[in-house]
């Protein structure tokens, strides 16, 4: 069980790290400028591995490039999300009257569908990656922030943060202190969780036709593609379709191998079988 | 007559840091009847003994020796066999009643399901039989509350519900683990009276950390340090004469005796002290306690200590 | 008590929808409702002056916001979500047309994946550690990262196109006569395969998680070892013992996955031009009918927060402890 944790967490961060690789080095990466039009429909060719699309884009150097656009928003909305969620959160768990209030819009937000909404507000804004990116960032910190209050609640009852008060130590203090590095590994895994989510949604809006028809991220090719009406004539969707649609699949299966690991790692409750026993 | 036997009896956990030595070679029988407590401080490996002599252990544990119950090795028997044991022959009380019982299934419905398994009877009459073990454990308006959930008894109304579950198939043997651990005295002295008329009738393995609770209801005591058994004897014996220096400073601890604890902590069962285990605790200790490890012998009749100074 | 306040914080929640949804239009920066006003603005697909003259009508911008709010109010209450444009019909009347097909839809997969989510959960969790227990997490990991559509054409392509086994498109055949009602369910079930297949394989790691993890949590607890104690087989354990208590936690959000569900019929339906109400989102996004687009959001999003009551209502039903405080 703890070999199987760490062989599927070494596997998550290589698949992670070849992704982050390619987003970095796009532009040493990619074989072509991926705005540049040649012959259109290509078949895949030592010139274009991944052949080219309907307005004669190389695909290959699409994706490379699509690694960017993808990776950027679930990077930006996943940080942010943490940095407000978890210092909300905090504040939430240590200050109860401020805490109750932040908590109930936390309820409202999380018990709102979020896709439904975001298809909405994406049909009536003109969809950018900045646009995007805000409409993720409405729902992202409420997890987090909901997940952190309950962990610094439980810490707040441990004596040691009682006695730092005893002695003088601010508020601030003891949070920065006592409770933020304590919360850290769950602040760690809600990163990754939202990062996942980000990464499926945003290709799921894409491929409504909803995503920034500028920024072609990996569930942009694959709407153009999935749009084009001789995709599944011969055999056109296995180099336009099933590459982008992979690496949305690596990327998430890499995050959810890391977050499982490391679950594992911070939860010992789920590790031992027997751990419902006093002892 | 000797209803359990248990020789070598050796109990290991294999953990990531190293491997747990929970039972060390324990020797111990019970005659019928017989009321034994088993003492020792936390941690010591006394929960790990019942749960092997039940075979409910999980399976990555190591269990050698042999435990002869009424004449045949419960290590040797199929589960099947051994199911047949648990329940029927010998019951078992654990630990604290409020998470031991199922919180969504009524109380009735927990004692009669052994009745109905090990005694074939129908849902009514195994109902019936709960009442009247609610009943014997003093439960008020039992035909009541054998239909409530756990949640809804105190604490020590849940002790007697273990105890009820433990009688119901009138098992020959009852182990039970720290039967009167976190009850208020009157609640405790109640429970003790109960427990006092269940070991007239079988014999009894009673686990506790409270030596007045073992002074009251048992026949003899072992007391266990560290996995292993280091004094063992009537009770008599044991409160008027005991002989290891960790039975003496365990009757010191008590409220009696003016609280004294033994000083120090007992060993992680992972890192066992070379020689005698108690010798980093023990105010007699030699050069001789440092190297070797003493063996149990019978200081008087029927009066066993593993010390060589004793 | 809890029943009761449970109830008014879901009243709440609709009313904020509600009003949500009520904004959306009038304060998007964007300009959605401009040609409704401006006569120079392009006007959308098909869109006759009388039309635009009933969508005028419908949002009633020239009157005062609080007007405004409460007309669309009263209108939602008599079941008015205004005109859909494309359909040249009553946003209601069109939703209500395609309901049934995404019913059936996500009635079935609904049932399919709990069922199967709950029984791979509990077998995993019994079999810790083991490798049916390994084999069983990776595969639900891998497949639960496929973004559902993905996983859709992929099916199609390898059922319907490569083996050609069932149908990629629709719900029955189209202009298809039946000799007996039961060819006709048999084509309907047909139909059925792939896109339910696509919902319940994409959705089915949810449910499977909780199990597992609750389940886990259960068969450490001490409650379970008196039943052990008692003699009782492994098998009656289970059933009777840890099943019970560790489906507790999993109605809630199994519920919670429903809502999920139902959003997935969005991609899968449009997949298989299923013609639920999911494919008649994509179809409102993609010609910008604003009033179909609000009116499915409502109905989806109220769908879901119900699915979301009615399992904390059950939730306290189910557990004594919750009735007892
Ligand atoms: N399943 C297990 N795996 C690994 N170690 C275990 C396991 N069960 C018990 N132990 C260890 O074995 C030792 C003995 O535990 P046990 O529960 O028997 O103590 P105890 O004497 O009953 O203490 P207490 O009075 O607190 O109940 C402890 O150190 C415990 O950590
Ligand atoms: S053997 Fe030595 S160390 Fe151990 S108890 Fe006896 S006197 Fe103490
Ligand atoms: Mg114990």
């Amino acid at each position: 069980m703890i070999e199987g944790r760490k062989i599927l967490g070494s596997i998550g961060l290589g698949i992670l790290t070849i992704f982050v690789i390619v987003a970095v080095f796009a532009p040493y990466i990619a074989p072509h400028d991926p705005h540049q039009m040649y012959r259109p429909m290509e078949h895949p060719s030592s010139s274009h591995l991944l052949g080219t699309n309907d307005i004669g884009n190389d695909i290959l150097s699409e994706i490379v490039y699509g690694t960017r656009v993808s990776l950027f928003i679930a990077f930006v909305v996943s940080v942010i999300s943490m940095l407000v969620g978890t210092s909300l959160g905090l504040v939430a768990g240590y200050f109860d009257k401020v805490g109750f209030l932040i908590m109930r819009v936390v309820d409202v937000v999380l018990t709102i569908p979020r896709l439904p909404l975001i298809i909405v507000i994406a049909s009536f804004i003109r969809p950018s990656i900045w646009n995007l990116i805000a409409l993720f960032l409405i729902f992202g910190w409420t997890m987090p922030a909901r997940i952190i209050r309950s962990e610094v609640l439980t810490l707040r009852r441990r004596y040691y943060i009682d006695a730092t008060k005893m002695i003088g130590g601010s508020d601030f203090y003891i949070l920065w202190r006592h409770i933020l590095p304590n919360v850290i590994p769950l602040v760690v895994v809600q990163f990754i969780m939202e990062a996942i989510h980000v990464i499926l949604a945003e290709s799921g809006l894409c491929f409504l036709g909803l995503g920034d028809p500028v920024a072609m991220s990996w569930g942009m090719v694959f709407h153009y593609a999935f749009e084009c009406p001789i995709i599944y004539v011969s055999d056109v969707w296995m180099w336009w379709m099933l590459p982008p649609g992979l690496c949305i699949v690596f990327t998430v299966l890499g995050l959810t191998f890391v977050g499982y690991a490391l679950e594992e790692t911070f939860n010992p409750k789920l590790k031992n079988p027997f751990g419902g026993m006093e002892r | 007559m000797t209803l359990l036997r248990i020789s070598d009896l050796k109990t290991q956990f294999p953990t990531p840091d190293g491997i747990v030595r929970a039972v060390d070679t324990i020797d111990l029988s019970i005659g019928e009847r017989e009321t034994l407590g088993l003492i020792g401080e936390t941690g010591c490996g006394k929960t790990v003994l019942g749960l092997t002599l039940m075979r409910l252990l999980q399976s990555s544990t190591k269990t050698e020796g042999t435990i002869i119950y009424k004449g045949t090795n419960l290590l040797k028997i199929s589960e099947a066999e051994m199911r047949r044991i648990r329940g029927e022959e010998i019951a078992m009380i654990l630990q604290n009643p409020t998470t031991s019982l199922n919180p969504v299934m009524r109380v009735g419905g927990q004692i009669a399901e052994a009745i109905r398994l090990h005694q074939g009877l129908s849902k009514r009459d195994a109902k019936e039989k709960a009442i009247e073990m609610l009943d014997a454990v003093r439960i008020p308006s039992p035909s009541i509350r054998v239909n409530e959930y756990p949640h809804e008894f105190s604490g020590g109304m849940k002790q007697r519900v273990m105890i009820a579950m433990g009688l119901a198939c009138n098992p020959s043997l009852i182990i039970a683990d720290e039967p009167t651990k976190g009850l208020d005295v009157t609640i405790k002295s109640q429970i003790m009276k109960l427990l006092k008329e269940v070991t007239e009738e079988r014999a009894m393995l009673i686990i506790t950390h409270d030596l007045g609770v073992a002074r009251e209801l048992c026949d003899r005591i072992a007391l266990m340090y560290a996995g292993e058994l280091v004094e063992y004897a009537t009770t008599g014996e044991i409160f008027e004469d005991p002989l290891h220096p960790y039975t003496r400073g365990f009757l010191g601890s008590l409220p009696s005796n003016g609280l004294v604890p033994i000083p120090g902590m007992s060993p992680s069962l992972i890192n066992l002290p070379d020689g005698c285990r108690f010798h980093p605790r023990c105010g007699h200790a030699t050069e001789l306690c440092r190297r070797k490890h003493p063996d149990m012998i019978e200081i008087e009749d029927g009066h066993f200590v593993r010390c060589f100074h004793a | 008590m809890h029943q009761i306040s449970k109830l008014a914080y879901y009243f709440v929640i609709v009313l904020i929808i509600l009003s949500i949804n009520f904004s959306l239009p009038r304060a998007m920066p964007g300009d959605a409702l401009s040609y409704l006003t401006d006569p120079g603005a392009d006007i959308p697909v098909r869109m006759t002056e009388e039309k635009r003259e009933i969508l005028l009508a419908y949002y009633g911008l020239d009157k005062p916001l609080s007007e405004q709010y409460i007309t669309y109010m009263v209108g939602i209450i008599r079941g008015d979500l205004g005109w859909s444009i494309y359909y040249s019909a009553p946003v209601l009347e069109v939703i209500l047309g395609r309901l049934k097909w995404t019913l059936i839809l996500v009635g079935t997969s609904t049932a399919i994946y709990i069922t199967l989510g709950i029984l791979l959960g509990a077998t995993s969790a019994w079999a810790r550690g083991r490798k049916r227990d390994m084999g069983l997490l990776i595969s639900i990991i891998s497949i639960s990262s496929f973004p559902s559509f993905f996983l859709g054409i992929l099916l199609a392509i390898i059922f319907g196109i490569k083996l050609d086994i069932f149908p990629i498109s629709g719900a029955q055949t189209a202009f298809a006569t039946y000799s007996s009602p039961l060819e006709e369910i048999f084509d309907i079930l047909h139909h059925l395969v792939l896109p339910a297949a696509t919902l319940v394989l994409s959705h089915i790691g949810g449910t499977y998680f909780l199990m597992r993890n609750s389940m886990l949590g259960v068969l450490g607890e001490d409650y379970i070892m008196t039943a052990r104690a008692k003699g009782l087989s492994e098998r009656y354990i289970l059933h009777k013992h840890a099943l019970t208590n560790a489906l507790l936690p999993i109605v809630t959000m199994t519920a919670m996955t429903v809502g999920f569900m139902i959003m997935g019929t969005i991609f899968v339906e449009t997949v298989f031009a299923y013609p639920g109400i999911g494919n008649l989102l994509y179809n409102a996004v993609s010609y910008n009918d604003y009033p179909l687009l609000q009116g499915i959001f409502l109905f989806l999003t109220i769908a879901i927060v119900g699915a979301n009551f009615i399992a904390d209502m059950i939730y306290i039903r189910l557990d004594p402890r919750v009735n007892h405080e």
